[in-house]
């Protein structure tokens, strides 16, 4: 086996493994730290495919914040896990076996019989002076520079969605009015009153 | 070395059990969303797979972009079930049938 | 070294007014007062009459129509494209006239929901104009998450926010699939543009495992989206638990983008694969005629009830779809067109209906209609008709040509299948004819609504009208565009 063939099968294991407990762990928080791991494997897997760029990415935005997202969403709904894990032994007899009959017909179809080596060979690898983050940017920038733009509108009305759906204006919420704040004279908040001094023997009364 | 089969074959094991894994989870809305993640990620090997076997930067291109999607979804669907529970109290799929018809 | 001009952006104008447009109306309405949305409201009507006005300045010289690229090949215009943007901008419009008096009723008059209409205009449009599956894909989603939000926008409403979670699961899983499926045709065919594609799988000899394989996947996706049968689980719900004015812009305009996705993905792209989608379309569409037409009989709630009548007429459109050639097509075309003009006429009648605290959903809400108002009770026959397909109305003609178009490519027994659910649709549809005409009405208050809506529900009845007695136009550009 070569250093890659180890990385592969090392990495791809453990995805594997950790895909199968995103979706079978009983407390959601577990799911998402599963998911995680996941992801995490799958971007050595495309450090192996030379997709430097989106493997940092997948690492730094996906695992750093969407991911940390779900994290807060979970632990901020008290969800009650038993009730939610009741369906789980129900169904999971049907969901292992659609999954081994749609891997069986997948692999069948992208096997090595379709895409082996012979079919497409491995391309030669790039040298050291090859920068992929600069190979993509040239393209993104010009000849998709359409597919950015509409991206960047996908990203607004996604900030658009969330800000509509969860901001909540509390009418009883109080907070400060810094501009009034300062515009206080002395003579607003205090006032000087004179008064008989109180002696001991008013107490007594 | 290895064969792009073998990539393929890793995408397609990661959908299956993101398929299964809808199916086995149809109560929990949450572990849904992170199956929806799963299949993306199925997806977008494939992509990467492809791009490096044939040389064309086109397919990561394109995983760029799902990645930025699939973010902004994460964050509508998130907002979604935000909304949800806080109307019912909870995100059980089960109990969100009161249309029928 | 490229330029600017060489990313031909004049033929974008529309799209990118819009843009412009939504991004005003965004920042414009953070500065107005609750009292003066209406501000809102004209902004973005005045901006669509100017798209409208930008798209019909699209025509070419000589009104020789010819396939122009913009953006380095994502972006193509051309008569198709031209006409099912004007399509969607009106629908959009007149979704919007009917929305406003509903919104201030229910106090979710907000700048939001015309934004997020905005916004999805702009994604069906970059969809109907996509050339490239980078462009579809991400027009389509620009859509869907706008439209999942518009669905939870009533945030009090708890089955509004149930329907929006259930759209945006199905929605999520659907594009999953439509990806899987891209990446294989991709694998196979070393590119992504639908040209590209095409001619890249003319050359391709014999049966190819991997591509039927693909093909499969992106069926299954475009089906969740378009809502046919098995893969129409969301359309009830999601007509039934959002607020009416955002099921009727669900209801319309989204289905000419998606009739335009099945052109640019299938037709044009696969287009060498015909025989093997027009397979899997018959089954779709043969389920959705039947499951739509049977199960609208049983339902009480008008919402779901033209919701499993859509599931029928997209088994009618799909019809036309797997032809597979200029007619089939361009029948499709002008049954999309048609149906969506009824389906915004028959939720303009129940927003007429409704008042504050009042959902106007329930199919007895409409006993007596004509004692109410004949006019509206007219024009809810007109549309109601036309649904079923009776003549002189223009789903009659729709329905024709579709059929006609089945029969030519020698499969009279699937236009007999569909002739035979569309007799049983017929009795869902007179049921209600018969509460409008022939039943008392419970409720005798007065409808109270503003003017621009009953100009513009009235236009919209008397089109269907029309377009029945004269149809020879429209079908003329219909065949046009896919010539």
């Amino acid at each position: 086996m070569t250093f890659f063939e180890v990385v592969f099968y090392a990495f791809s294991t453990l995805m594997v493994v950790a895909a199968l407990g995103v979706v079978s762990a009983r407390n959601p928080v577990h799911s998402v730290l599963f998911l995680v791991l996941t992801f995490f494997a799958g971007s050595a897997i495309w450090l192996l495919l030379e997709a430097e760029f989106l493997a940092i990415t997948l690492v730094l935005v996906y695992v750093g914040a969407v991911m940390v997202l779900f994290l807060f969403v979970v632990m901020m709904l008290d969800i009650n896990i038993t009730r939610m894990r009741e369906g789980l032994m129900r169904y999971a007899p049907f969901g292992i076996a659609i999954a081994i009959l749609l891997i069986v017909q997948m692999i069948m179809v992208v096997g090595p019989e379709n895409f082996g080596l012979q079919a497409f060979a491995a391309p030669e690898l790039h040298g050291a002076d090859y920068s992929n983050t600069k190979e993509l940017g040239r393209v993104l920038y010009t000849d998709y520079v359409y597919a950015f733009e509409l991206a960047s509108v996908i990203l607004l009305v996604a900030i658009v969605a969330a800000i509509t759906l969860t901001m909540r204006r509390r009418p009883n919420t109080r907070h400060q009015i810094p501009g009034e704040q300062m515009k206080v004279m002395k003579q607003d908040r205090l006032r000087i009153v004179n008064m008989k001094s109180e002696t001991i023997d008013s107490e007594d009364k | 070395m290895i064969p792009l089969s073998s990539y393929l074959i890793l995408g397609a094991i990661l959908f299956a059990i993101s398929i299964a894994g809808i199916f086995i989870n149809r109560k929990n809305v949450i572990v849904l969303l992170m199956c929806i993640e799963l299949m993306l990620l199925a997806v977008n090997i494939n992509f990467i797979a492809f791009s490096h076997f044939l040389g064309d930067t086109a397919g990561q291109v394109f995983v760029f972009f799902i990645l930025t999607v699939a973010a902004a979804e994460a964050a509508i669907g998130l907002a979604i079930l935000v909304v949800v529970f806080r109307n019912r109290q909870t995100i059980n799929v089960s109990e969100l049938n009161t249309m029928k018809g | 070294m490229m330029t600017l001009e060489m990313l031909n952006l004049s033929i974008a104008m529309p799209e990118m007014f819009l843009l412009a447009l939504a991004c005003t109306v965004l920042v414009v309405d953070v500065y107005l007062k609750d009292s003066q949305r209406n501000v809102t409201y004209m902004l973005s009507q005045l901006g669509l009459i100017i798209t409208l006005i930008l798209i019909s300045q699209q025509t070419p010289q000589n009104n020789e129509w010819t396939r122009e690229l913009a953006f380095n090949g994502l972006f193509v215009n051309d008569l198709l494209a031209t006409v099912l943007k004007y399509a969607v901008v009106l629908l959009v419009a007149i979704v919007f006239v009917y929305s406003r008096r509903y919104l201030q009723d229910r106090n979710i008059f907000k700048g939001e929901f015309y934004v997020l209409g905005l916004f999805g205009l702009l994604g069906m449009m970059v969809m109907i104009s996509a050339n490239h599956f980078l462009s579809m894909y991400l027009g389509l989603e620009l859509l869907s998450l706008s439209l999942y939000a518009m669905v939870a926008f009533d945030r009090e409403n708890p089955n509004a926010a149930e329907a929006a979670m259930k759209y945006f699961v199905l929605g999520a899983i659907a594009s999953g699939m439509l990806l899987y499926g891209m990446s294989m045709v991709y694998g196979m065919t070393g590119s992504l543009n639908i040209v590209e594609v095409a001619v890249a799988l003319d050359q391709m000899e014999g049966d190819n495992i991997v591509l039927i394989f693909g093909l499969v996947f992106m069926v299954i996706g475009i089906s969740f989206k378009l809502g046919a049968v098995p893969f129409h689980m969301w359309i009830p719900d999601v007509y039934h638990g959002s607020p009416t004015t955002v099921t009727s812009y669900i209801a319309t305009a989204p289905k000419v983008a998606g009739f335009a996705m099945v052109i640019r993905l299938l037709a044009e792209s696969m287009g060498s694969f015909q025989a093997d989608w027009q397979g899997m379309m018959i089954i779709l569409a043969v389920l959705s005629m039947a499951v739509g037409n049977v199960i609208a009989i049983a339902q009480t709630n008008l919402k779901r009830l033209l919701a499993y009548s859509t599931i029928s007429h997209v088994g009618f459109i799909m019809l036309g779809l797997l032809a597979g050639n200029q007619e089939g097509y361009s029948a499709a075309m002008f049954y999309t067109l048609t149906y969506t003009l009824m389906s915004l006429g028959g939720f303009g009648i129940i927003i007429l209906l409704t008042r504050k605290g009042f959902e106007a959903d329930n199919i007895n809400d409409l006993k007596g209609l004509n004692q109410r108002s004949p006019w509206f009770a007219f024009i809810m026959l007109i549309v109601v008709f036309s649904m079923a397909g009776v003549p002189p109305t223009v789903g009659f003609w729709a329905k024709l040509a579709v059929l006609k178009a089945v029969v030519n490519i020698d499969m009279l027994w699937l236009a007999l299948v569909a002739v035979f659910f569309s007799i049983i649709g017929i009795f869902y549809y007179l049921r209600i004819i018969k509460l409008m005409y022939f039943d008392d009405a419970e409720d005798k208050s007065e409808i109270n609504c503003t003017r621009d809506m009953q100009i513009a529900l009235s236009a919209n009845g008397l089109s269907v009208l029309m377009l029945g007695l004269y149809p020879a136009a429209l079908m003329s550009i219909c065949i046009a565009a896919f010539s």
